[in-house]
């Protein structure tokens, strides 16, 4: 019998739509099947990290690692599978850039654990109980990951091979880098994979005229126009800033497809380090004003900047290390 | 010496027939524009009182040899100043137009554009101050595609398209994204200390109009970097977390007041992309007075050190502790 590819898959700090996404290739993941042995996969089927902790180093061919690293926990099997691992891809937003989770490093670890624990409305607490990372109870101890922190990405725990951005990555380009993978025909170590070499606006069917706006509004506000491009009616749209690659090529880009702006989940273009500054550049180069009062006011009245500039790539964004170094200080 | 006998009276009667053109014999020839305008600091050929006069005079081979009507920016603060109220630029404009129509091409190297990184997102279009750029179509692998075109005739050269591509497909010579990156890290200061904040000061080629401030650039201590810029408006705000993430202590963006950008409206896009970038850094809980974006008038002197002195103090006030290491 042939040796078939060791293959894992492995979810830590994200919300479980890349498992999905390995899911909806549907008949093809009867073909990896065929192709390879997964050896751990929580979402799908049972594995324990004993298991993978017994396999000598190097042993898995191919790791696909989900989800940002925010916990011990998170780190240990970081730094498990990178050693375990020959090839260990960063599957998805999380893993790639910190996506949503990342958006908590806006605050530090100990003001989430008092909001989440103490002061959200629906919490009753009176005691004012805490997460421990160790509890003693009559049985022994128990524990819990630490909770670290920042949210960090793959990249900024391991050293990570190739890179498949989204959130989640489209099921077809995650299908297509397997068949690289198992043909063994993976790009240039480092590379991007299931991404187009353009950005969104390349693969947006939508008019752009050229046109700037007075005001920015979000998309719930106001009545948009199915033709126009978004930013010229006002609503942020991260196209211009986005890699390519959520749809087949050729076809819309997804959330344009669902009339819905660009997110900016697949991350910045090829060689772009900071997706949410050039993002701000192209969005500020909209206002239609030389007005100083009257940009300020057009400006302000965009909504939760961080969160839509940086919605998914604050974890990996050079913004991020100006606020570490900040903080040391 | 001027040879009237070579005169073609043609040649004024097409400047004059060109919209904007009409006021070509208003002028006196006082030369209050000349005194106003400063690309002739880095141009000396620059001369609008001589073009008009020739042009007036229906010199067309010397008046077409001018490089002035490609060099004004039409900032219009000569507009303001002239006594017979003559929209200088116009005339420029009237004068290129009648050049261009003879197949002329302007001397300042425009933008250029890597249509295989250019996506067709029009941001560039939309920032141009001279609405030099179009979208056209571009085959590739048998789809075409929507990519920008920078018309070399209508480009003044201001980066501001440069600064807001989001796929940094646009490069402008002499003011690349390398250039200026490497300016700012020139000599290892992005990691030097000193034993004052450092900052970084990115400075537009025009809004220091007095030469004694201009001059005051070279004089800084070492703690200061000046990065000399063609607008405000080429100043990415990649440039700006370039600096903070090392960490440099502040970052100052030096421009034209608002109503004097030499680039008519290159300040103003860069007030919108710092104004985002200061709500962003309070957002995070950073201090948002580490960028500032200065703007200095016509009839500012001393402003810059002013300013510079100012954002020291400030500086120590952000961070009270360890401030030298900045």
């Amino acid at each position: 019998m042939v040796n078939k590819l060791k293959v894992a898959i492995y979810w830590a700090g994200g919300c479980g739509g890349c498992d999905i996404a390995l899911v909806e290739m549907g008949p093809h993941l009867l073909e990896l099947d065929a192709a390879a042995d997964i050896v751990l996969w929580p979402a799908a089927m049972d594995g324990k990290y004993q298991d993978v902790e017994a396999l000598p180093d190097g042993a898995i061919d191919l790791c696909l690692f989900n989800g940002s690293v925010r916990t011990s926990e998170q780190e240990h099997l970081a730094r498990l599978l990178r050693r375990k691992s020959k090839v260990l891809v960063a599957l998805g937003s999380c893993a790639h850039e910190g996506c949503i989770p990342g958006l908590a490093n806006q605050m530090s670890a100990e003001e989430i654990m008092r909001r989440v624990y103490l002061e959200v409305p629906s919490m009753d607490n009176a005691a004012g109980t805490m997460p421990q990372t160790v509890t003693r109870v009559p049985e022994g101890e128990v524990t819990l990951p630490v909770f670290y922190d920042y949210v960090n990405t793959l990249a900024q725990t391991v050293p990570v091979d190739y890179t498949i951005p989204g959130c989640p990555p489209s099921a077809h380009q995650i299908w297509r880098a397997l068949e690289l993978a198992l043909a063994g025909q993976l790009p240039e170590l480092g590379s991007t994979v299931g991404v187009y070499a353009k950005t969104v606006c390349d693969q947006c069917p939508r008019v752009r005229q050229g046109t700037k706006v007075k005001a920015f509004h979000r998309p719930h506000e106001i009545e948009m126009d199915p033709q126009r491009c978004f930013l010229e009616q006002g609503v942020i749209c991260a196209g211009p800033a986005t890699r390519a690659g959520c749809n087949q090529l050729g076809k819309p880009p997804l959330c344009i497809s669902a009339a819905m702006p660009c997110r900016g989940c697949y991350g910045a273009p090829e060689g772009v380090e900071d997706q949410g500054a050039k993002l701000a550049a192209a969005v500020a180069s909209m206002v239609d004003s030389i007005d100083e009062a009257e940009i300020a006011k057009i400006v302000g009245g965009i909504a939760d900047p961080v969160g839509t500039f940086y919605r998914f790539s604050l974890s990996s964004s050079m913004l991020r290390q100006a606020m570490a170094e900040e903080r040391k200080r | 010496m001027l040879d009237l006998r070579r005169a073609d009276p043609s040649f004024t009667d097409e400047v004059l027939s060109e919209p904007g053109g009409e006021n070509l014999l208003k002028c006196y020839a006082c030369g209050t524009c000349m005194s106003t305008c400063l690309v002739k600091r880095y141009n000396p050929e620059f001369n609008p009182r001589r073009l008009i006069r020739r042009a007036a005079l229906g010199l067309r081979e010397q008046a077409l040899a001018d490089p002035t009507y490609w060099l004004c920016s039409a900032c219009d603060a000569c507009y303001a100043r002239c006594p017979q109220s003559i929209h200088i630029s116009d005339v420029m404009r009237a004068i290129r137009n009648v050049a261009m129509r003879g197949g002329a091409e302007s001397p300042l190297a425009a933008a250029q554009v890597d249509t295989d990184r250019c996506s067709g997102c029009a941001t560039c279009a939309r920032a141009c101050p001279y609405d030099a750029i179009t979208m056209v179509a571009k085959e590739e692998n048998g789809l075409l595609h929507q990519v920008s075109y920078v018309n070399p005739s209508l480009c003044l050269a201001c980066g501001v398209c440069t600064a807001t591509c989001p796929s940094l497909a646009i490069t402008l010579e002499g003011y690349s994204q390398e250039q200026m990156l490497a300016q700012l890290g020139a000599g290892g200061w992005l990691e030097a200390s000193y034993d004052a904040p450092k900052i970084a000061a990115f400075v537009c080629n025009w809004c220091l109009r007095a030469e004694e401030d201009l001059a005051a650039l070279d004089r800084l201590p070492p703690n200061v970097r000046v990065v000399r810029v063609p607008c405000s408006g080429r100043v990415d705000p990649l440039f700006v977390l370039h600096a903070l993430r090392e960490p440099v202590g502040g970052v100052l963006v030096a421009g034209c007041t608002p109503g004097e950008c030499h680039y008519k409206e290159g300040n103003s896009i860069e007030q919108s992309r710092l104004l985002l970038l200061q709500m962003m850094m309070g957002h995070l809980g950073m201090d948002a007075r580490r960028v500032r974006f200065a703007r200095f008038g016509a009839a500012d002197r001393g402003q810059f050190e002013r300013t510079l002195a100012e954002m020291m103090g400030e500086l120590a006030a952000v961070a009270p502790e360890g401030w030298s290491t900045w």
